[in-house]
């Protein structure tokens, strides 16, 4: 039987070096994979609003979100490849220079992570904008552009204050996954090379399941619960507060 | 020129802009075809956006077949299917029992329930490991079934709670004058009622189970039971083995029914898996 060592795992996970990279992984993971899907997902939907049958542009833009992120892993895998597609792209118009092995240094290989990341959960993110614009009051934006608003004015004084308990919640379920990230991550670069894309989730994986010290996955499967814990709360209150608005 | 031609001029920029930008969106599953249509040799020497037209991709469809994704396939199929079915099931009950039936304490017997998704799924890894292991169901196709049927019960239970809310009470009660037990209004009335809902959340849960990476991972090992999402990213970790082509027709592959559930329902399914992602817990 193992014998009980109090907060030994817990302490070992912020002083021990080798964990720091994870960790910041996760942070920028946290901040860009909220980020970028919930920013363009409003740009689409926002410009959805001005065209006519724009239903089969969002079918479109939604199709990577049904696909599993294991697949897209595997595919977004041969595009970042040394030999693939984005390298030969980048040679043909004339940017040799930036020609690299994408998943195979960092810091590019979490950026190009969370690129594809985008990718697949930017339809989901655009979903929501549109559910929320659709449900705007008309006649307060009219009254907005009447008095002169439009383009970049219209959008941050009157759309976005408008939507923001959908910014709410679409900010805050992004966080709670790209805190967690772990299946594209896995699939990419496995956290590799090193440790140098590793985050929190994939940690954990690799310390229970690969190097089978459970009671240290376990701490790292704590910390990862309790931040989400802490997001899950404010998201559910957020949804929550406007069901009852809906009422 | 009037107004309206020069709306017209706008709407159809703003047609062609967007036409361009969702092309360039959908680049990579245009990239995934066409290099899954080659032969091995075609891909590694050749030109990434070039077409060829032939049918490399049923030679490498029967390859990645034969090398495990066919078991892979197979295998969510099941896992898709009983789990989805099970947790469908269970929650109809559930959700009737506690709207319908006005059970005791129902609101906490549905939070109970509904706190399922509320959780990150990676805390539940290591004690589901250990007590598979445990009980001897770790790497087992009932063991696999299972854990999905628990995961998905939440959801399915918050969607069918809601539908049982909007269902007039007359009805209820007029079968009950009729005679009818609480079963048989279950099973004559409610059942053909929600028909559309229970096949919705069916779907819903079928692509989450299909799917889904990290439970095929820690809980099975063995290519009878492993996932297509697993079999698919083992694949790629046998580089040397398997060629390009081969793995990208089996991500094609692993994507196809997923897919055509998508475009089956569109913008029922885009509602429903927004409100499914929109449930915590699911990553």
């Amino acid at each position: 039987m193992s014998k009980f060592i109090g907060f030994d795992n817990y302490v070992r996970l912020f002083l021990d070096p080798n964990y720091i990279t994870p960790i910041y992984n996760t942070i920028i993971w946290t901040v860009f994979a909220t980020v970028f899907p919930v920013a363009i997902g409003f740009l689409f939907a926002y410009s959805m609003q001005f065209l006519p049958r724009s239903n089969y542009f969002q079918i479109l833009v939604y199709l990577p979100a049904t696909v599993s992120a294991a697949a897209a892993g595997v595919l977004f895998g041969f595009i970042l490849d040394k030999s693939g597609l984005i390298n030969q792209i980048l040679s043909l118009i004339g940017y040799d220079h930036l020609v690299r092995d994408w998943l195979f240094r960092a810091p590019e290989n979490t950026y190009s992570m969370i690129g594809a990341y985008t990718w697949q959960t930017t339809g989901i993110n655009m979903m929501i904008f549109i559910v929320g614009l659709q449900g705007m009051p008309k006649e307060q934006l009219e009254a907005a552009k009447i008095d002169g608003a439009k383009g970049l004015t219209l959008v941050f004084k009157i759309v976005i204050p408008m939507i923001m308990p959908y910014f709410v919640i679409a900010s805050l379920l992004a966080l709670i996954n790209s805190f967690r990230v772990f299946d594209q991550v896995w699939v990419m670069t496995q956290g590799g090379p090193g440790r140098y894309s590793e985050v929190l989730a994939v940690t954990m994986y690799r310390e229970g399941f690969v190097l089978f010290d459970l009671g240290y996955a376990a701490s790292v499967a704590v910390l990862i619960s309790l931040v989400g814990l802490v997001f899950s709360y404010f998201y559910l209150r957020s949804v929550l507060v406007k069901e009852d608005v809906g009422n | 020129m009037n107004y309206k031609t020069i709306e017209r001029i706008k709407i159809v920029t703003g047609l062609s802009a967007m036409a361009i930008i969702v092309m360039a969106w959908l680049y990579p599953v245009f990239f995934l075809v066409v290099n899954a249509n080659k032969t091995a040799s075609q891909y590694a020497k050749g030109d990434k956006t070039e077409i060829i037209w032939g049918t490399s991709i049923i030679d490498n469809a029967i390859t990645a077949w034969n090398k495990g994704i066919g078991d892979g396939v197979l295998n969510s199929l099941l896992y898709g299917f009983a789990g989805s079915a099970l947790a469908v099931f269970f929650a109809f009950i559930a959700a009737y029992g506690i709207v319908r039936l006005k059970i005791k304490n129902g609101l906490i017997w549905f939070l109970i329930i509904y706190s399922g998704t509320v959780f990150p799924f990676q805390m539940y890894l290591l004690p589901l490991f250990e007590a598979y292991v445990a009980i001897g169901i770790y790497n087992t196709k009932i063991g696999l079934i299972l854990v999905y049927v628990g995961l998905c019960i939440p959801f399915a239970t918050f969607v069918l709670r809601g539908f049982f809310l909007t269902v007039p009470w007359e009805i209820q009660e007029a079968a009950k004058i009729e005679g009818a037990s609480n079963f048989q209004i279950l099973y004559k009335i409610m059942l053909p009622m929600a028909k559309a809902p229970l096949l919705l959340v069916f779907l819903i849960q079928f692509t989450w189970i299909w799917n889904d990476l990290l439970f095929g991972m820690v809980l099975s090992r063995s290519v009878g039971v492993r996932p297509i999402t697993t079999v698919l990213t083992g694949m790629k970790d046998l580089y040397a083995s398997m060629d390009g082509p081969t793995i990208l027709t089996a991500t094609v592959m692993a994507s196809i029914p997923t897919l055509l559930i998508f475009l089956l329902l569109q913008k029922h399914f885009i509602r429903g898996l927004t409100l499914g992602s929109m449930n915590a817990g699911k990553g």
